[in-house]
């Protein structure tokens, strides 16, 4: 109010400054007033809803009033999303839990203001808002500015980024410049499954507590040694950090190819195969030095030294064809193309 | 053989350049030696931020050389310390595996790792680097350590605290041992193998090792200061609690001293986790940092610390790469591990240890094969060595494998059973005609033949890989015609020769990280960033000032006083190592440091993608390293197939192929196009305004002419104010 009488030329008298003042409030600021109490009444309703639940649901018309009704001075980030079941959506659900613990993180900061909403509009309460903001693909998430309409950057790279809860705060911090500090509810999965695996152990050791040979015994340790072994030298860990494929399948020919064709990359069916080949080498070695030490009857050592002999040179070749086939101009190779 | 006396790999020439400063200037200069040729404008404290271990060994064997009189260049020295180190290392390893199973296996061993394809890359003569060395001082170390394991005597722990003193001052991977010792101890006290002898080498060798370790002034108070070495801390103050209840058993009836140890025990290695949780806290000890951190938490390097994950050493390991390096011990190793195990004792214990943890650490990091190559050799040629042991040799004097403990008197009685080499295998054979319960000649004769033969592919794959892969100096490519013909593409020195004669002795010469030592080295120039990457906030700066356009990035050169840009690009000859393939991480580690000006997303495509062709982003196409690459590549036809500016790396024909230069012009091009330098030019002393200058005064149409002639001259008033009728400029300039 006081803008626009400051803005008034002051050379009236004083009473009939006066006058024009309550004119002016009761003619032009009618609807200035009345767009004021919409969107404190709109900030609000926001602001008690999301007191109740930080990631507000929304169908069609709430969204059309809240998120895209001009009167506002919130950023709003939506997620449009299918969790209904029958969608089927799996990623729906994992983008889900990123995203509430994004806007818990928000809530429950200390930063937490009426400037920020977290909301979701699910396909099957308001289609009508898919339909309308051209939408094919669930999960999407938009970020609607305060001012103007949301732009190409508005709309989060799903494809490329990922939607780790902390990549999401990046992309708000610089589309809004609110700075979320992601606060992950601490996952006592984990540490259950631990102390669950420890007790079991412990209640174990306690009930054979009269005869402990078992910890004593050499073969398992070692087993467990070969296993370790045996995992990192397939690459195992690769897939960990990389998540590749279980296996390829062709879109053409629907033929299913279980080796990646280039030596910087593996499927992991892949390394499953070289695991059971090295296990095999090994177990060939192993087998050649038993026939040889083990006392018993000739003709079964020398049957155990030939498999072991067999495993070892016929699953070595194996290996070596699949190494040729992926690494290219390699020229050597045994028994086996 | 070697392709002249060229070192290497780019971090070479740094090690060259070093060490060329401490045979000059002495060693007190070196450790003083503030390089102001690096990382203008910090400049960068060479001897207090590098393990000297490599160049005071380079530098003593000069010395040496030239105290009897045979005068050697500095850079010979440099470029033969590597095989002189890799022939100890066989030695050592040699010695390590006589220890552990016999020397048969220790002869195989040291063959193994004379060849391995793994730790041949660092063992070639002009690989002068610090994991050369290390990989000796690691396995003598080793050696000593089981050694004062088996003996229990303050000398060879003596000893072997000199060589880990050896390995502390040339590697940071130090921290392998001083974690894999402690870890061995206290497996032992596991197993309750705990001996006067463990605990006599395990306190002597921890106590002056700490102190030695701490001379070194890289590492300066880090062993007391930092998470990494507080296992080893832990392990010492449980081990003198254990050794403390053992003295009291003597003295203590047997109930007594039941719950006492449980007790004392358990208290103890509570309080020293507790200790060392609380100085955690309070940070008197540094916590992990993100290099090791990123060995356990497999993701953190990915979202944390992009400069780690960028360089592709750091990547995780397939079992391409084990077989490529590896090849057959990669198969065989796992069943050494096993007969290790099954005949377990004290040393035993230690190689089975260092096995399972160094295969975990190479999995995650395909560096870290080098610390693996050793130990895969040991257990191969243990696994080898027990089957000819009982293929090759007699049946009547068939030996069962060695008894646990095993000694020297051991390894004397069996050595005179061992195969040797294929020569005589035809008597063996003979004799064993008596044989009665034996697998029979043929069977043998077979497996051994069979052996044999694996071992020999073993060798040429060995040989095939280093003539391949191993060999080629990085700083020369090689391409091949169709007819098999070599070409030799020697741009990158042409270049670097090219600045070191027609640039300013003082020129500051930028470029992306990778080529910082080699621009030192080779070209004897200032560079801005390079591979001592300890510094991320300015490499991040120079990573803005490639990603951004070209006012931005000439703001950014001119701050940095940036006399030269140095960019790799191989669009002309489709080499794929170069900038534009290179660029995402510039972007990304400038990302990091400036998220404000650089995004990511800005690079791609709508749809996501990396592109040079016209669909590329319009902020790709206008960054500054966009330009300088492909400046006036838009007039060059490679050939007939392709059009104009056809990119042959990335297959495809650019999208910006009028580029034009405000602030930089194009100083040099190589032969290949491999390496283009471009000047930043001074900044002009006048100006030049983008546009035409605005216009203040309007020229009337006519010339004005006075109608006054010189009867009707009347007065007039100076200065008077002639008010001119206003007119549009806009009309005036059309």
């Amino acid at each position: 109010m006081a803008s626009r009488t400051s803005a008034f030329p002051c050379r009236l008298p004083p009473a009939c400054f006066l006058l024009v003042l309550l004119l002016l409030c009761v003619q032009p600021g009618g609807s200035q007033k009345k767009k004021e109490n919409m969107l404190s009444e709109k900030v609000e309703q926001m602001m008690e809803w999301s007191s109740r639940r930080s990631v507000i649901r929304m169908n069609g018309d709430k969204f059309r009033r809240f998120v895209k009704a001009p009167p506002r001075n919130y950023s709003v980030v939506v997620m449009f999303t299918a969790l209904q079941p029958q969608r089927q959506c799996s990623v729906c659900r994992q983008a889900n839990e990123e995203y509430q613990v994004l806007a818990n993180s928000w809530r429950y900061s200390t930063a937490f203001s009426n400037k920020l909403f977290f909301t979701v509009v699910d396909y099957d309460e308001g289609a009508d808002v898919f339909q309308q903001l051209n939408m094919n693909s669930a999960p999407t998430f938009m970020h609607f500015p305060p001012k103007g309409k949301p732009r190409r950057a508005d709309t989060f790279d799903l494809q490329r980024i990922g939607f780790a809860s902390e990549q999401l705060a990046k992309w708000i911090a610089d589309r809004t410049d609110v700075q979320i500090r992601v606060f992950r509810p601490p996952n006592y999965s984990g540490t259950i499954a631990l102390a669950l695996l420890v007790s079991l152990v412990g209640g174990l050791l306690y009930l054979r507590r009269n005869n402990l040979e078992f910890i004593y015994n050499k073969t398992g340790w070692a087993m467990a040694a070969l296993c370790v072994v045996f995992a990192m030298t397939s690459g195992q860990m690769w897939n960990h950090i990389r998540g590749p494929p279980y296996a390829h399948k062709n879109p053409q020919n629907g033929q299913v190819s279980y080796i990646h064709g280039s030596s910087q990359a593996q499927f992991v069916a892949e390394s499953h195969i070289i695991l059971l080949l090295n296990a095999a080498i090994t177990m060939g070695m192993v087998l050649l030095n038993e026939a040889a030490t083990s006392k018993g009857d000739v003709g079964k050592r020398r049957i155990i030294c030939l498999v072991g002999l067999g495993l070892v040179v016929f699953f070595f070749s194996f290996l070596l064809s699949i190494f040729r086939s992926k690494y290219h101009g390699y020229p050597y190779s045994f028994l086996i193309k | 053989m070697f392709t002249g006396l060229i070192l290497k790999e780019r971090r070479y020439r740094f090690n060259y350049r070093s060490t060329h400063y401490l045979t000059t200037n002495g060693f007190y200069e070196f450790l003083n030696w503030f390089d102001e040729r690096a990382w203008y404008p910090l400049g960068r404290i060479v001897g207090g931020t590098v393990y000297p271990g490599l160049m005071v060994t380079a530098g003593l064997i000069h010395y040496v050389l030239n105290l009897l009189h045979v005068t050697v260049h500095i850079r010979d020295v440099c470029v033969f310390l590597a095989p002189i180190f890799s022939g100890l290392t066989a030695i050592s390893t040699f010695l390590l595996t006589r220890e552990l199973w016999n020397q048969g296996a220790g002869l195989l061993a040291a063959c193994f790792i004379a060849i391995v394809p793994g730790y041949i890359s660092r063992s070639v003569a002009g690989s002068f680097d610090n994991e050369g060395i290390a990989i000796f001082a690691l396995q003598f170390t080793y050696y000593l350590w089981v050694k004062s394991v088996k003996t229990g005597s303050v000398c060879w722990t003596i000893g072997c605290c000199l060589s880990y003193f050896y390995m502390v001052s040339a590697w940071g991977g130090y921290v392998f041992i001083i974690n894999l010792i402690p870890l061995h101890v206290f497996v032992l006290l596991l197993m309750q193998r705990f001996s006067r002898r463990v605990y006599i080498a395990y306190s002597t060798f921890y106590i002056v090792g700490l102190v030695l370790s701490m001379q070194i002034p890289f590492v300066g108070f880090q062993p007391i200061r930092t998470s990494e070495h507080m296992a080893a801390a832990g392990v010492f103050a449980l081990l003198q609690a254990y050794a403390f209840l053992q003295y009291l058993k003597d003295r203590l009836t047997r109930q007594e001293f039941q719950t006492l140890f449980f007790l004392g025990v358990s208290l103890a290695a509570g309080a020293v986790f507790l200790t060392v949780i609380y100085l955690t806290y309070t940070g008197y000890i540094a916590p992990w940092s993100g290099r090791f951190y990123s060995l356990w938490d497999t993701g953190y390097a990915k979202i944390h610390i992009p400069i780690i994950a960028s360089v592709s050493e750091h990547q995780p390991t397939t079992w391409v790469s084990f077989f490529f390096d590896l090849h057959i011990l990669v198969c065989t190793f796992p069943a050494g591990l096993w007969f290790c195990i099954k005949n377990i004792n004290d040393e035993r214990v230690f190689v089975a240890l260092y096995a399972i943890s160094a295969v975990y650490f190479a999995g995650v990091m395909v560096r870290l094969m080098l610390t693996l190559t050793p130990v895969v050799c040991m257990l191969s040629a243990i696994a080898f060595s027990s089957v000819f042991e009982h293929y090759l040799g007699d049946d009547q004097k068939r030996e069962s494998p060695p008894a646990e403990d095993s000694s020297d008197e051991d390894d004397k009685r069996s050595s005179g059973n061992l195969y040797d080499k294929a020569g005589k295998v035809r008597k063996h054979v003979s004799e064993q005609e008596k044989a009665e319960e034996g697998l029979g000649p043929n069977i043998k004769s077979i497996v051994t033949m069979l052996m044999l033969m694996l071992l020999m592919m073993f060798a040429v794959h060995c040989t095939w890989v280093t003539s391949n892969a191993y060999s080629s100096p990085s700083v020369v490519l090689a391409s091949y015609n169709n007819d098999g013909t070599r070409n030799i593409l020697d741009d990158f020195r042409e270049a670097y020769y090219w600045l070191r004669q027609n640039t300013d002795e003082r020129a500051r010469v930028m470029s992306w990280w990778d080529y910082g030592y080699q621009i030192a080295g080779m070209a004897n120039r200032t560079t801005l960033v390079d591979n001592n990457t300890w510094n991320n906030s300015h490499i991040a700066l120079v990573g803005k000032a490639m990603s951004s356009n070209e006012s931005a990035a000439y703001e950014i050169m001119q701050s940095l006083d940036v006399d030269y840009v140095l960019i790799i690009f191989g669009g002309v000859i489709g080499y794929s190592g170069d900038d534009i393939n290179k660029f995402l991480w510039m972007v990304r580690i400038a990302e990091g440091e400036h998220p404000k000006d650089i995004r990511e997303t800005d690079y791609f495509t709508p749809q996501g993608e990396f592109r040079v062709d016209k669909a590329g982003s319009p902020t790709l196409l206008n960054c500054l390293m966009y330009k300088m690459s492909y400046y006036r590549f838009g007039e060059m036809q490679l050939d007939f197939r392709t059009p104009p500016g056809f990119d042959r790396t990335r297959n495809a024909e650019i999208g910006n192929k009028d580029i034009r230069f405000e602030h930089l012009e194009e100083a040099f091009t190589s032969e290949h196009w491999l390496v283009r330098i471009y000047k930043v030019k001074k900044p002009e002393n006048r100006q030049p305004l983008g546009h035409k200058p605005r216009i203040t005064n309007i020229v009337p149409k006519q010339k004005y002419t006075s109608k006054k002639v010189a009867k009707r001259k009347r007065g007039y008033v100076r200065n008077k104010l002639v008010l001119k009728k206003g007119r549009r400029a806009v009309r005036k300039a059309l």
